[in-house]
């Protein structure tokens, strides 16, 4: 195999499923920076994001790009909606309560998307699409823009954290809820900001894995485990972290397949969580909650 | 000179139990006051009594004149009293000058003679404003936590035992601090364990003992005083 296939068959993909991956690891590592807790049900609104697009795309006939920005407008109400329905009021309570509270949310929100829009694969377009080719690197216009509109959201979400005033107070309360309170941070709004950029990433990194592949009920159930991985693996707390290893967990992911059975290739980021917590549970760059 | 804060008869704690039994004192404008006492005396929940952090059950706070008894920190801090507390008292991962940002969080407005007044008195941090807080020494640390509640304009500053853990000649940088603090119109309520260091450099102290008043007066007084040498100095 030469350098040109290992490439264009497994790092491209590893770099388009990595962006994907690091779009809802950006969101975990979010929620345990301000909240302090492992929120289990990101795949599943990740679901519900990609299935939102989908309907805005087959019922209001939009086109498919554009139906990212309403998916992620809508799924961000979800995600407040969820928090203020099911976890705000378990916030004085152990952790461990609403990391339970967000299972069952997980398999709440599964439950709509399957009885609103059943168990069959579904999919954005219909029919191939071809890649082109960049200098002998082959891309489709889709992974281009699943890689490009990561990069855009992550530093837009940067740019937010570090210049503006409400930025800064996430920061803060992440950085030291007390103090924050002290100096008069509205803890109420903070959460509520919290949780709308995180279900606006959602719908994205699950709009972009319907994209890429196709729409399942059970898609980001089954990108939760990668995404945690990810989000570890960079360092819990660190949003530049979050992006790396979910770069690194995608590539590791498509390059497995050179050495095992394809069917193993979601073990590999059980293979590589696993190793960071045993041998640097602070993550690549070290994390600043864990 | 009517008293700036006035404490009168605090009684309260965390939980059921009252740790102050009825704890009297006030700050005038311009001074420092010292809050002196053994270990468990109710030094610190004294001062969380006056920031709304704990549960009062009897007595009155007032600051200026207007009641704070049980209010909540941000109106507090609004009625103008600012608190550094012991321990956490900076955001580690945010620069020197993101700390004085949120100091003055709920300011709005031109901040520049804020910022010039914070950074005047600390010359140290105009040079390291764009350091992660975190990476600065004990003593610039405890810069970045006055300077974050000097933001607010505050009329009182209540500071939690600013030298703990500090080396002496810290600690005598912080006690000049202090004064410069005060020279720009802050009146100071301090809790120290270095009881000696502390009334020495205060206008008056109080020694609470067992949550509530056993003596006051001006710091000399206090030095002077036989059983209050008795119970820091060893007799």
């Amino acid at each position: 195999m030469d350098f040109m296939e290992l490439l264009n068959f497994y790092i491209v993909p590893g770099l388009v499923l990595g962006s994907i991956y690091a779009l809802g690891a950006v969101g975990i590592t979010l929620v345990f920076a301000i909240l302090r807790y492992a929120h289990l049900a990101h795949g599943d609104i990740a679901t519900l994001g990609a299935f939102i697009a989908f309907a805005a795309v087959t019922l209001l006939g939009l086109p498919v790009y554009a139906a990212l920005p309403v998916a992620m407008v809508v799924t961000a109400f979800a995600a407040v909606g969820i928090d203020r329905l099911f976890y705000d009021y378990l916030r004085e309570r152990p952790r461990i309560v609403t990391v339970m509270a967000s299972l069952g949310v997980a398999l709440m929100v599964r439950s709509v998307v399957q009885v609103i829009w059943g168990v069959d694969a579904e999919s954005y377009i219909r029919g191939i699409a071809r890649p082109e080719n960049w200098w002998g690197i082959r891309l489709k216009d889709r992974e281009i823009v699943t890689i490009l509109s990561m990069i855009g959201l992550v530093l837009a979400l940067q740019l937010f954290l570090m210049k503006t005033k409400w930025g800064k107070a996430m920061r803060a309360m992440s950085d030291n809820p007390n103090l924050a309170l002290l100096s008069g941070v509205d803890n109420g709004k903070v959460v509520f900001l919290t949780w709308l950029i995180v279900g606006g990433l959602c719908a994205a990194s699950g709009f972009f894995l319907g994209l890429n592949t196709e729409l399942k009920s059970m898609m980001g159930w089954q990108m939760l485990l990668p995404m945690f991985a990810a989000a570890i693996l960079g360092g819990v707390g660190r949003i530049e972290g979050a992006v790396l290893g979910g770069l690194i967990v995608g590539v590791a992911e498509e390059v497995s397949v050179i050495f095992l059975p394809s069917e193993y290739k979601a073990a590999t980021a059980f293979a590589i969580l696993l190793l960071m917590l045993l041998v640097r549970p602070t993550g690549l760059l070290r994390g600043k909650v864990l | 000179m009517s008293p700036l804060l006035d404490m009168r008869e605090v009684r309260g704690g965390y939980g059921d139990a009252d740790i102050l039994q009825g704890v009297s004192l006030n700050v005038a404008p311009g001074e420092i006051v010292a809050i002196v006492g053994p270990n468990g005396a109710g030094k610190s929940t004294a001062m969380k009594a006056i920031f709304g952090l704990l549960h009062v059950r009897g007595g009155k706070i007032t600051i200026d004149g207007e009641d704070i008894t049980g209010k909540k920190p941000n109106l507090i801090v609004q009625a103008g009293v600012c608190y550094v507390p012991q321990v956490d008292n900076i955001f580690r991962e945010m620069t020197v000058h993101e700390n004085l940002e949120m100091g003055a969080f709920l300011r709005s407005g031109d901040l520049t003679s804020a910022y010039d007044r914070v950074y005047g008195l600390f010359p140290d941090l105009q040079e390291r404003r764009k350091t992660l807080a975190g990476n600065l020494s004990g003593g610039q640390r405890q810069m970045v936590a006055m300077g974050r509640a000097l933001m607010l304009d505050p009329k009182v500053l209540l500071l939690d035992e600013p030298t703990a853990g500090l080396s002496p000649r810290y600690m005598e940088q912080i006690f000049q601090i202090c004064r410069d603090v005060r020279d720009v119109g802050v009146a100071l309520l301090l809790v120290e364990q270095h009881a000696k260091q502390a009334l020495a450099f205060s206008d008056r102290g109080y020694v609470l003992a067992s949550g509530a008043n056993r003596h006051e007066g001006t710091g000399a007084e206090l030095l002077a005083d036989r059983e209050v040498a008795e119970m820091f100095l060893g007799g």
